[in-house]
């Protein structure tokens, strides 16, 4: 038997590539937007700015790269097949990015129809989505981490769909829902619900795969997702009734859950095999303090509530989680997706004559841009705090990291199509062997 | 006299993508019709088992409490 490693389920690069090379610039608007509006952004969370540069980071950046992450990693991480990948990424990579697009212009421009257009445009990408995903992931069992921690990440993506399309009823057909309440709820059940039950799924996965850690202990990976999503519940229902004191013990609940997830994973990267300083290790690392902090703050607004009624309290807290923790896991993992798949179709391509990774993404531009991103998340700390001082500036450099970002994953897929053979008449079977 | 050759075990929770699935793919070349191999990795191999059903070969999947999956493979 030949080692080859079969394609016949591998969804097309071309399905995830689009995904991966749109996000970045999506980031870049939401600097370009603080950049020009300066201070008005951080004066609070309910600023159409704010709410515009929020959506820009969290549709246009996050839930992007998560869409298209997942169309390729499901094979390999679920043994699941979404179908017609393709075509589903066409479908679902348009209507994110129009979406996306005409939700931060609704905020920015107050106009009810683009607000109904966007609305419309989100449900049909999130729902073709979840629905291929949940087809494919029909008849598979939970007793594999991963899975059951994608089956719950997908379910909270339901409920942040959900929640969102009421908030943009009420903005555009002017429904009587309590706004502030609301809100929350889609913030946390997008936050912890759906990207943070879907870190933790695919940090048991890719950790121990790129970074060569130990695994994480099995009860605790099995545990984890359940729990987190549990207390999210229990948070959600005591919102709804007022139970000030539930509503506090859950929020505890949830930041000891992330600070015990960050801590196993900063301690698993200590006791890498052949550590070396690469983009994805830095960006776990640095990503990980910042998560830190961010439970940190959430774990202090719990026990004494009054400290978070700070105007800069909520802001300080979004960059860390946003910005400094889900993107850091994000660009990382680009920085490895991105060469990893390159690589791997190539192979299959040129009959096992395929470059070295670090030839199609090198480490230095990438550990460059990793300094650009801290630069800038530093600033926006600093912006959240002193917004007439330092918004502007903290608008630019976000816009320079970011640009570097899609420069780097940009030359990565150039690199990528110079290596690509030219189409032969005839030839074997292509693999990795 | 016949002995029953050593179960081969194949730890490739440390190797780095594609290793983990060259290699087991070498070692499944080794074994002869009915014999088995042991192989440990801190992920599910998904794109394997597809390949090892189409072989014909079967395997049984456990999580142990380290985090690692031991898989055994009949060939």
């Amino acid at each position: 038997m030949q080692a080859l490693l079969s394609f016949d389920q591998s969804p097309p690069l071309a399905a995830p590539l689009r995904f991966f090379l749109t996000a970045p610039w999506f980031a870049v608007l939401a600097g370009v937007l603080l950049w020009s509006e300066g201070a008005t952004v951080f004066a609070s969370r309910w600023m159409p700015s704010a709410l515009a540069a929020t959506h820009l980071l969290t549709l246009g950046f996050m839930l992007m790269t998560m869409l298209g992450a997942l169309i390729q990693i499901f094979p390999v991480v679920a043994g699941a097949n979404m179908a017609h990948p393709l075509r589903l990424a066409r479908v679902v990579h348009g209507a994110t990015s129009v979406g996306s697009l005409c939700l931060a212009l609704a905020f920015l421009y107050s106009l009810p129809w683009l607000f109904a257009l966007a609305g419309g445009l989100l449900l049909l990408a999130i729902a073709y989505f979840l629905g291929a995903a949940g087809l494919a992931l029909r008849g598979q069992g939970l007793a594999n981490p991963t899975i059951r921690g994608l089956k719950l990440a997908l379910f909270g993506l339901w409920v942040t769909l959900l929640l969102g399309l009421g908030l943009v009823g009420a903005l555009a057909g002017g429904w009587r829902l309590p706004w502030a309440g609301l809100t929350d709820l889609h913030a946390a059940w997008g936050l912890a619900g759906w990207s943070g039950t879907l870190l933790v799924a695919m940090a048991y996965v890719v950790v121990p795969m790129f970074q060569l850690t130990p695994g994480y202990p099995a009860r605790e990976s099995q545990l984890l997702s359940p729990v987190l999503l549990l207390c999210l519940l229990l948070w959600s229902v005591a919102l709804l009734f007022s139970a000030e004191q539930v509503v506090r013990l859950a929020e505890a609940g949830l930041a000891l859950l992330g600070l015990l997830f960050a801590g196993r994973t900063l301690y698993l990267q200590a006791h890498r095999r052949r550590p070396r300083r690469d983009a994805l290790a830095a960006y776990w690392q640095s990503g990980m303090l910042a998560a830190i902090l961010a439970c940190g703050m959430l774990l202090t607004a719990a026990i004494a509530p009054a400290l978070a009624q700070q105007r800069a309290w909520p802001l300080v807290f979004a960059v860390l989680l946003v910005a400094g923790a889900f993107m850091s896991f994000i660009n990382g993992m680009l920085y490895k997706i991105i060469p990893f798949l390159g690589w791997l179709h190539l192979q299959n391509a040129g009959r096992g004559t395929a470059p070295p990774m670090a030839k199609l993404m090198p480490e230095a531009p990438a550990l460059r841009q990793w300094w650009l991103h801290q630069l800038a998340l530093l600033t926006l700390l600093l912006a959240a705090l002193w917004p007439e001082s330092f918004a502007r500036l903290a608008g630019f450099c976000w816009v320079l990291a970011n640009a570097a970002l899609g420069w780097n994953l940009w030359q990565a897929a150039r690199r990528y199509r110079q290596y690509r053979p030219a189409p032969m008449a005839s030839g074997q079977g292509g693999g990795v062997a | 006299m016949s002995t029953t050759p050593p179960l081969r075990v194949l730890d490739a929770r440390y190797l780095e993508p594609p290793e983990p699935f060259v290699q087991t793919m070498e070692m499944l070349d080794q074994l002869a019709l009915g014999e088995s191999m042991r192989l440990l990795l801190f992920r599910e191999p998904h794109p394997l088992y597809q390949v090892l059903r189409r072989n014909g070969h079967c395997w049984q999947t456990s999580l142990l409490p380290d985090g690692s999956f031991d898989i055994l493979i009949t060939r």
